[in-house]
């Protein structure tokens, strides 16, 4: 807790030193007055040092410089302190603070589930049918069904709800069990962790002895070899003990460079699923879902247009509609679609600006290695139509032109072609699994 | 009669939240103001140079400590490593600051990516400002990029004439000064109209009515000008 003297002296240096550098370097250290000494306490190694280099002196002085003449030493050490009691008033409103994690060696015994994700607020759609279903038989029959179960997708497209979703369901069926969800960084840091304090034989009991051990965006193993082979022999004793293993990835294992090779080939032994970004209906149905839950009365109209204009991923939706709903509070009023268009109008007109009909051309011919004048070409060969109508559909999905006008803008081509363009890449999309991915690639890449 | 020495200080001028002005940046401000509470605990603040966003972040971290709660403000710097990340998620409120001063940076985006995981199973507030919007940074870890859209996205306005004028004399009130709206009219026609340019110009004429004892009159401020150009 901050004692008086040190108070004076923030008092003090913050008049004299550069607001900035203040308000970094010294007034957020924690002071404790004990013994003689005021032990200002850093957060880390860094901090400590730039604070000591930079700081220390003026600090000194300025204690010293109080008039008291049993100025206590001033001691740098790192560590955290628990904040001030919060008064009365802001402690009725503020939700109390989960426990801070171990400061020593031991892994976290939480599970670290997020009770909110669940599968019945996990919006079901074709992009991620078939990785939701796997989940559920996994959280069924858990250590029987897929193990390990590898679910991989693009950033904010919902891997790590449906892991955690399966992770709730495994503890509602059997609340004793010992699930456990990590992001892949923490396993990296438990290990370094266990390493330094030679506590890696109780690191590895821990992990092994979980019923279900959830790992979230595994990439980050990458070029880490020493976690890679800890990890390695985790997973081994896990799948040998039928206990459950669930990874997710933002790629298909085996295209994770700096992955070992057996590791790659490991997680392909169960059941790998992808997650797709989700179409239209289905991000429609995310942002009524999500306003729901958070109790707003959302229009259809809405729904639908904040659908349309953000297509990458879900955690951008859900951003879109937490401003408009903030929005929406902070003016009292109600959620329209002209209202809906000024909240985002800065995420619109960015799109705008990153979105035209040249900018879809230009990427589109970049991906298949063909020169834009070939899109707006007459030539009528395969290896340039394909990209065309694909051209035409994306500017379709991603602009706001009228269809003679990206007839227009594709050589002065009739709007009819463009009608055809867009069904024949429906249909493709359908029947052809590689166009699918071309399509979202190029989805991807252009609206984000 | 030699001219008063004033003294290098800038009592009562920090950044807090009740010398920003707000113009049309209220809503930003009432977001701000709610950190770290319990609504959206994830913050991002783009803004053109100079429309205060580091005064924002400050004035957060002031407020939060005012109400007891463990707050800390950081500037982004590729000067610094991004080992002076670690630990900060045990914060309640961490603000950064210039998060573009170390976009492409690919140790810096990963150990801002894992921060970002971090706070939110913590339970902490993490309000980030930026020049641009998450996408216009040029960040290279998509993760991040997307981390970046967790919470509310703000972007704060540059102010209009008018209320450029009203920011810079509610700067000079907090810090004791009047300056009548005819010198600032004067300022804002003569003047590089940025604010901070304006409130660094108002430092100087601050110190200069100290020393001379006289009040910023239109006078006394074209001869401040004049002997400073």
């Amino acid at each position: 807790m901050d004692g008086s003297l040190w108070q004076k002296c923030l008092n003090r240096l913050e008049n004299e030193l550069p607001e900035q550098q203040f308000n970094t370097w010294i007034r957020p250290l924690h002071a404790i007055e004990e013994g003689g000494a005021l032990r200002l306490l850093a957060p880390n190694r860094f901090v400590l040092d730039w604070v000591r280099d930079h700081y220390i002196d003026s600090i000194s002085a300025t204690v010293t410089g109080m008039g008291d003449p049993a100025a206590p030493r001033v001691r740098l050490e790192i560590g955290t302190c628990k904040p001030k009691a919060v008064p009365a008033t802001m402690a009725a409103v503020s939700a109390p603070r989960p426990p801070a994690p171990d400061r020593d060696a031991r892994p976290n015994a939480n599970h670290n589930l997020n009770p909110a994700h669940t599968f019945s607020l996990f919006v079901e759609g074709k992009s991620n049918q078939l990785a939701c279903a796997a989940s559920r038989q996994v959280a069924e029959n858990p250590g029987n069904a897929y193990n390990p179960l590898f679910i991989y997708g693009g950033v904010g497209l919902g891997k790590t709800h449906l892991m955690h979703a399966i992770g709730n369901l495994i503890l509602e069926g059997n609340p004793s069990a010992k699930v456990v969800y990590l992001h892949s960084e923490r396993f990296v840091a438990d290990m370094v962790k266990a390493l330094q304090h030679n506590a890696i034989n109780e690191f590895k009991r821990h992990y092994r002895s979980v019923d279900a051990l959830l790992i979230d965006d595994i990439q980050f193993f990458a070029g880490k070899e020493r976690s890679q082979e800890e990890f390695f022999h985790t997973f081994n004793a896990l799948l040998e003990g039928q206990q459950q293993v669930i990874l997710t990835c933002d790629r298909y294992p085996k295209e994770v460079q700096g992955l070992e090779e057996r590791l790659q080939s490991r997680f392909g032994w169960g059941l790998t699923v992808a997650i797709e970004p989700p179409e239209l209906e289905t991000r429609v149905a995310i942002i009524l879902s999500k306003a729901e839950q958070a109790q707003v009365d959302m229009p259809h109209d809405v729904a639908f247009f904040i659908a349309k204009r953000i297509a990458s991923n879900i955690r951008e939706l859900e951003g879109a509609l937490r401003r408009v709903i903030a929005s929406a509070r902070f003016t009292g009023r109600p959620i329209t679609l002209e209202f809906t268009k000024e909240a985002l109008r800065d995420l619109l007109a960015l799109q705008d600006k990153l979105v035209s009909i040249e900018n879809i051309q230009k990427t589109v011919a970049e991906y298949y290695k063909i020169r834009v004048a070939d899109l707006l070409s007459a030539r009528r060969t395969r290896s340039i139509t394909r990209p065309r109508q694909l051209a035409m559909a994306l500017a379709k999905e991603l602009t706001r032109h009228s269809l003679p006008e990206i007839g227009n803008a594709f050589g002065g081509r009739d709007h009819t072609t463009v009608l055809h363009a867009c069904r024949k890449i429906v249909e493709l999309k359908e029947s052809d699994a590689r166009m699918q991915e071309d399509f979202d690639n190029l989805l991807r890449s252009l609206s984000t | 009669m030699h001219p008063q020495l004033p003294l290098g200080l800038r009592l009562g001028d920090h950044a807090r939240f009740r010398n920003f002005f707000a113009g049309p940046n209220a809503e930003v401000l009432a977001a701000l103001r709610a950190l770290p509470g319990d609504g959206a605990r994830m913050v991002y603040c783009s803004g053109a140079p100079g429309t205060g966003k580091s005064h924002l972040l400050q004035a957060t971290c002031a407020a939060a400590r005012e109400q007891g709660h463990a707050a800390w403000y950081l500037p982004l710097d590729p000067l610094l490593a991004p080992a002076v990340l670690e630990g900060l998620d045990q914060q309640e409120l961490l603000c950064l600051d210039d998060l573009q001063r170390v976009a492409g940076h690919a140790a810096w985006e990963e150990a801002l990516f894992h921060l970002y995981n971090r706070v939110r199973e913590q339970g902490g507030a993490l309000l980030v400002a930026g020049d641009g919007r998450p996408e216009e940074l040029g960040l290279a870890l998509p993760d991040l990029v997307s981390r970046l859209h967790w919470g509310v996205l703000y972007r704060l306005r540059e102010l209009d004439d008018a209320e450029r004028l009203a920011a810079l004399q509610l700067r000079a009130a907090s810090r004791g000064l009047d300056l009548p709206g005819d010198t600032g009219d004067y300022l804002l026609r003569r003047c590089p109209r940025d604010l901070p340019a304006l409130f660094e110009l108002l430092d100087r004429l601050d110190l200069a009515s100290l020393a001379a004892q006289r009040r910023l009159t239109i006078p006394f401020v074209r001869e401040v000008l004049l002997r400073n150009r």
